[in-house]
């Protein structure tokens, strides 16, 4: 599975996007505002779920911000991570 | 509707910045603060975030920290009015706090155990069952009135206060002993890193390079009483509730309304309560966390309906204590009335372009003698006591 | 002043809905169901009463619940409940609504998730939802934030005392114009953490049924559930169960306080035998009901009463204690079915803290 199928699938089932299915998330949409839907408390949360599934640190928000575009944006940034690792 | 005022007779509290009201008061006009890492636990985060912990007070082995902090202060308040068990015993005397640590049904070695497939036993949640907070003062004083904790999260200890001078104007008590108790622990601690609203640094608020909140702990407490047991014992005020509002934002779980709708109407409730004029408020003690969040919208709201009025969080002094916050706030509020002075905003030292208002930056005298202290809290709330000068100072 | 309920949300193990809690009482039945242990190093089932939450997405879509934890779900539940039933739920944002909620013991299973969270990965790994939802006054946040109520907002925690104590913030509130409408709402639920310290605290050796007026046995089942009343002001009021007449809480209240022997007296009385004697003592010679055995033991029990007995003043009828009322102190049970002879009602509740709280109901 790569990045993004796994992101997807860890999303739907951390964050309780019951409705959803991975076929459904673009993989380009937003995630916060219009499109995925999250907010600031889902933020924060995405921090705590990427240290725990992938052991990656995002020290602060503003590193987040980049990571946090869309599902491409953030598999992008967990690939580069775990190769510079 | 108008509310007639309600004396306060008394008054104590504890935290970081001293062990009762005069010491407290004392490090705040020295401009003295030390928040460090925590002392009375650990945690394995890779970041050591400053707290203002009370250090050398012991606790009883059968009671909460948290109830500890507010019996102390509960004690002093007491003594301060003047008020001996004789005549308490005589009276209906109601107990009013706010917590949130103080009714939390948790223990993590309690925790560990059970899903480390021991059996633990019971003991630390039977001490959490006999230490809530504002049942331990009414049990350790024999109290007959009503007895309410409020859980409001942060402004919980406003609430308190708020709430038990409904209790005198509507005379289900003639004294009430109000306020609010707090501790630190490694719960509150993890739980707002998780949340990502704490600074790494001596907490800022209002400057532009705050980045979050230092929690503390405290208990603070103040005596209300009714004018009638007032004059029969020729007790002058020392400082009178004017008015008390409270507004929910609706807004978001953790996050405050962006155009501050819920505290804008909980400050206009509390002006109208007494017909309190925006003009004569002399000084207001903010709620300032540090968060990026709060102060935007504290400053917004404050710079439209109260412009000019000086403003201080005295956070950088106490951290942030959670349910005890408003309680000892109004405590400080109406000691800073009584001297005719307020404190620098601690931690305060680069303007923030984007808001509108700054804190005053020294010690600073005033001559009104009303002043405002307001508390957002999670869940939206908003509340705002109002305090009178009393007769002593 | 007086105060009117005018809506009454329910849910337990008599079901869902006043409907069903009213069909409960007639038949003096409820579903018994159990609740399990097996995480807890205890491989067992306790019994316990349940309330179901399904129905809760009647009013409010999925989406819209899926970080809320099952506490503050049953106090949504609960909430849409009462409106629904006092038909203002069309009415869209209630600006000038308070939100009061009373809990023993809060949101128990979503702050054992959240010590979870850390104890298996790590302090760094603690989860922020899970802490946010575990704050106390969550539930009166959601239920806020959903009915768009911009008034105050307050949540009171004291173990069995909480409902009375609570109630009486909702009564100033209106008493002194805050608000036109206060939405009350007692809430509790049974997490893992709540059945180990019940099994630890009273074993396994269960009665098949409560009985909780034989006051020298110990017959308590774990319940949870939730009881929400919407109160006006008597002016305000349109047709509704009944008035709130007055509500009186203390500490150590004495034999011969409660001042009209003639009223119709609901005993909160639970089957915990350490309470069962101080019941006995201060209903001496009352008329007496007691419905803990509809939905079991729990600290927000007193609210179940109290829309128990505003059925029972609406309908002018009594309802019989479940278990046949079996009692063993000086008092008279009421029967079932009866007319409500008398003009009012009244909810005692103890708790362990030496605190009553006296909940006065009269017809309307």
């Amino acid at each position: 599975m790569d990045t993004k199928e796994k992101l997807k699938k860890i999303l739907i089932d951390d964050l309780n996007l019951e409705e959803l299915t991975p076929e459904d998330i673009d993989d380009n949409a937003p995630l916060f505002g219009e499109g995925l839907g999250l907010d600031s408390l889902d933020a924060v949360e995405l921090v705590v779920i990427i240290q725990k599934h992938f052991g990656i640190e995002i020290k602060n928000m503003e590193e987040g911000r980049v990571a946090f575009q869309s599902i491409e944006a953030l598999a992008a940034y967990i690939d580069t991570r775990m190769e510079s690792a | 509707m108008t509310f007639a005022p309600v004396a306060i007779t008394g008054m104590g509290c504890i935290c970081a910045a001293g062990n009762n009201l005069n010491d407290s008061m004392a490090s705040l006009f020295r401009g003295m603060r030390a928040p460090a890492p925590p002392v009375s636990f650990t945690s394995n985060h890779p970041i050591d975030y400053p707290v203002f912990e009370v250090l050398n007070f012991s606790v009883p082995s059968d009671l909460l920290r948290t109830s500890a902090l507010g019996l102390h202060a509960a004690r002093e308040a007491l003594a301060d009015a003047g008020l001996e068990q004789e005549m308490l015993s005589r009276l209906t005397v109601g107990v009013c706090v706010g917590t949130t640590v103080g009714c939390a049904i948790s223990n993590e070695t309690f925790c560990r155990e059970l899903r480390s497939g021991r059996t633990p036993k019971l003991a630390p949640l039977e001490r959490v069952h006999r230490s809530n907070p504002a049942a331990v003062i009414a049990r350790e004083f024999g109290f007959s009135g009503p007895c309410q904790t409020i859980v409001n999260a942060c402004s919980s200890g406003t609430d308190a206060v708020g709430l038990a001078a409904s209790w005198i104007r509507s005379g289900v008590c003639d004294i009430a002993l109000a306020g609010g108790a707090d501790e630190l622990g490694r719960i509150t601690y993890i739980g707002f890193i998780s949340l990502q609203i704490t600074d790494e640094s001596p907490c800022r608020p209002f400057d532009r390079n705050r980045k979050g909140l230092n929690l503390g702990e405290a208990g603070a407490m103040m005596v209300l009483e009714s004018e009638q047991v007032r004059t029969m014992r020729r007790k002058k005020a020392r400082s009178l509730v004017l008015g008390y509002g409270s507004a929910c934002d609706a807004y978001h779980l953790t996050a405050p309304s962006p155009d501050g709708a819920g505290l804008k109407h909980a400050l206009t409730e509390a002006l109208a309560c007494n017909g309190t004029d925006p003009a004569a408020i002399a000084f207001v003690n903010a709620h300032g966390t540090g968060t990026p969040d709060n102060d935007r919208v504290e400053t917004r709201v404050l710079a439209e309906l109260l412009p000019g009025v000086p403003f201080l969080s005295t956070k950088g002094y106490t951290g942030h204590t959670l349910g005890a916050a408003g309680a000892i706030e109004a405590v400080f509020t109406a000691a800073c009335l009584e001297r005719g002075e307020i404190p620098a905003n601690a931690g305060f030292s680069s303007p923030d372009p984007e808001l509108e208002r700054n804190p005053v930056t020294e010690n600073t005298p005033f001559s009104g003698t009303v002043a405002l202290s307001e508390s957002l809290a999670f869940g939206g709330n908003n509340s705002v006591i109002i305090l009178g000068k009393g007769e002593t100072a | 002043m007086q105060i009117a309920i005018q809506g009454i949300g329910v849910v337990g193990g008599f079901g869902t809905g006043v409907t069903e809690m009213r069909q409960a009482l007639l038949t003096g039945t409820s579903n018994r169901a159990t609740l399990d242990l097996s995480n807890c190093g205890t491989p067992l089932n306790i019994p316990a009463f349940r309330a179901n939450i399904s129905r809760l997405t009647d009013y409010v879509p999925l989406k819209a619940l899926r970080r809320v934890d099952n506490f503050s779900k049953l106090a949504l539940l609960g909430a849409y409940l009462a409106l629904e039933d006092a038909g203002v739920l069309a009415e869209g944002k209630q600006e000038r609504l308070g939100v009061v909620i009373a809990s023993g013991y809060g949101a128990t299973g979503i702050t054992f998730a959240f010590l979870d969270s850390f104890i298996n990965d790590g302090d760094i790994c603690a989860s922020p939802t899970y802490f946010a939802n575990s704050v106390h006054n969550s539930a009166a946040a959601y239920i806020s934030i959903m009915l768009g109520a911009t008034g105050p907002s307050s949540t009171v925690s004291q173990f069995h005392h909480s409902v009375p104590s609570a109630l009486q913030t909702a009564w100033l509130w209106l008493a002194e114009g805050r608000v036109d409408r206060v939405l009350f709402g007692a809430v509790e639920e049974l997490s893992e953490l709540i059945g180990y310290a019940w099994y630890r605290q009273r074993g396994t050796a269960h009665k098949p049924e409560m009985t909780p007026l034989l006051t020298g046995v110990e017959s308590a089942i774990p319940g949870e559930g939730a009881a929400f009343l919407l109160l006006t002001r008597k002016e305000e009021a349109q047709d509704g169960y009944c008035l709130l007449d007055r509500v009186t809480t203390g500490r150590l209240l004495k034999p011969g306080f409660l001042s009209s022997p003639q009223d119709l007296l609901v005993l909160g009385a639970d089957g915990r035998i350490e309470k069962g004697g101080d019941y006995a003592q201060l209903a001496e010679k009352s008329t007496v009901a007691c419905f803990t055995a509809l939905y079991g033991s729990m600290p927000c029990g007193p609210a179940l009463d109290i829309a128990i007995a505003a059925l029972m003043l609406k309908e002018g009828k009594t309802f019989a204690s479940p278990g046949g009322g079996i009692c063993d102190f000086p008092a008279s049970v009421a029967a079932g079915g009866n007319i409500l002879e008398s003009h009012r009602v009244s909810c005692l509740s103890l708790s362990d803290e030496d605190c009553f709280g006296l909940v006065s109901l009269a017809k309307g």
